[in-house]
């Protein structure tokens, strides 16, 4: 037995440094569902498409959360951009679901007449308004 | 050659003054509100609340509501009727009209009030129940509460005469 060993040792010490490299490669490779899960839930400089009653909206922001199927936030600036209207403001939260998004942050919106400036808006697209808070200002040309 | 120089810089001339009376035509009008500002696009309105101020290349109006319609025309939205509400206060050249509630409409240029109306100039002051102010023609009726007693204003530009 201790004439096998002597004669194979060399094999035996390849053949377990050869498994244990094998097995440590089976293991850095493994793909991870926890990682592949972050990453969906956080994108940074996101821009996207959405369909919604206005029609197709085109939205955007410096990092985007995913908190569940239907809803969505749009963390630092952001942006939703559609035929009737360009909202750029910040930490714009939208819920795909019911069609509205809202922010209580500085919004700017440009639309065929003119540009408004207020200090949040909350947009209900299936009613088709928008309703702004605080001071508001908009300019039109006529 | 000349001749056609010539013509030449009449439709210049003529193009660069359509462009003017275009740009003329599509004047700009702010609105201001203290509270909130909503933005209908299904029934083509703006409805702003809390000390509003409205104003256009021709008045300032300043209430506690507002709601104003629009229309789409050639690829703009113009403001076509603007109503106003509670604590009316326009204020066109040096004139002040006050009231609880006016109407301005755009495609003949006037402004209706309704209320306790007060219109003051740098002259005189008076008073009714409504009245109604033709910007382009410079012309006021004024009636009382009562229909059968009407007061007309004949404004001249000149406000001492």
């Amino acid at each position: 037995m201790s004439k096998f060993f002597r004669e194979n040792v060399f094999n035996i010490l390849i053949f377990l440094l050869l498994s244990g490299q094998a097995f440590m490669y089976y293991y850095d490779n493994r793909p991870s569902s926890q990682v592949f899960s972050q990453k969906s839930m956080s994108v940074e400089n996101f821009s996207s498409i959405v369909l919604s009653k206005s029609g197709l909206t085109k939205i955007g922001s410096e990092k985007l959360h995913k908190i569940n199927e239907d809803n969505f936030f749009l963390q630092g600036k952001s942006y939703l951009e559609n035929n009737e209207y360009k909202i750029y403001g910040e930490d714009i939260s939208i819920n795909l679901n019911e069609d509205i998004s809202h922010s209580t942050k500085s919004v700017q919106v440009i639309n065929s007449m003119g540009t408004l400036d207020a200090k949040g808006f909350r947009n209900i697209d299936s009613e088709g308004k928008i309703y702004f808070d605080g001071i508001v200002i908009f300019k039109s040309h006529d | 050659m000349v001749l056609l120089s010539l013509k030449v810089m009449i439709k210049v001339i003529f193009f660069i003054f359509s462009l003017f009376l275009h740009s003329n035509a599509y004047s700009e009008s702010t609105v201001k509100a203290g509270d909130s500002l909503i933005w209908d696009s299904e029934n083509k309105s703006y409805t702003a609340t809390g000390s509003v101020e409205f104003s256009n290349d021709t008045f300032i109006a300043f209430s506690e509501k507002m709601i104003a319609k629009y229309v789409e025309k050639e690829g703009k939205e113009l403001f076509t009727i603007v109503e106003l509400f509670e604590n009316v206060r326009i204020e066109l050249k040096d004139e002040i009209f006050q009231g609880d509630y006016a109407i301005y409409t755009r495609n003949d240029n006037t402004i209706k009030l309704t209320g306790d109306v007060s219109i003051q100039s740098p002259t005189r002051m008076l008073t009714g129940h409504e009245l109604i102010a033709d910007i382009d023609n410079n012309k006021r009726i004024l009636n009382s509460a009562n229909d059968e007693s009407l007061v007309e204003v004949l404004l001249e530009n000149n406000a001492n005469n």
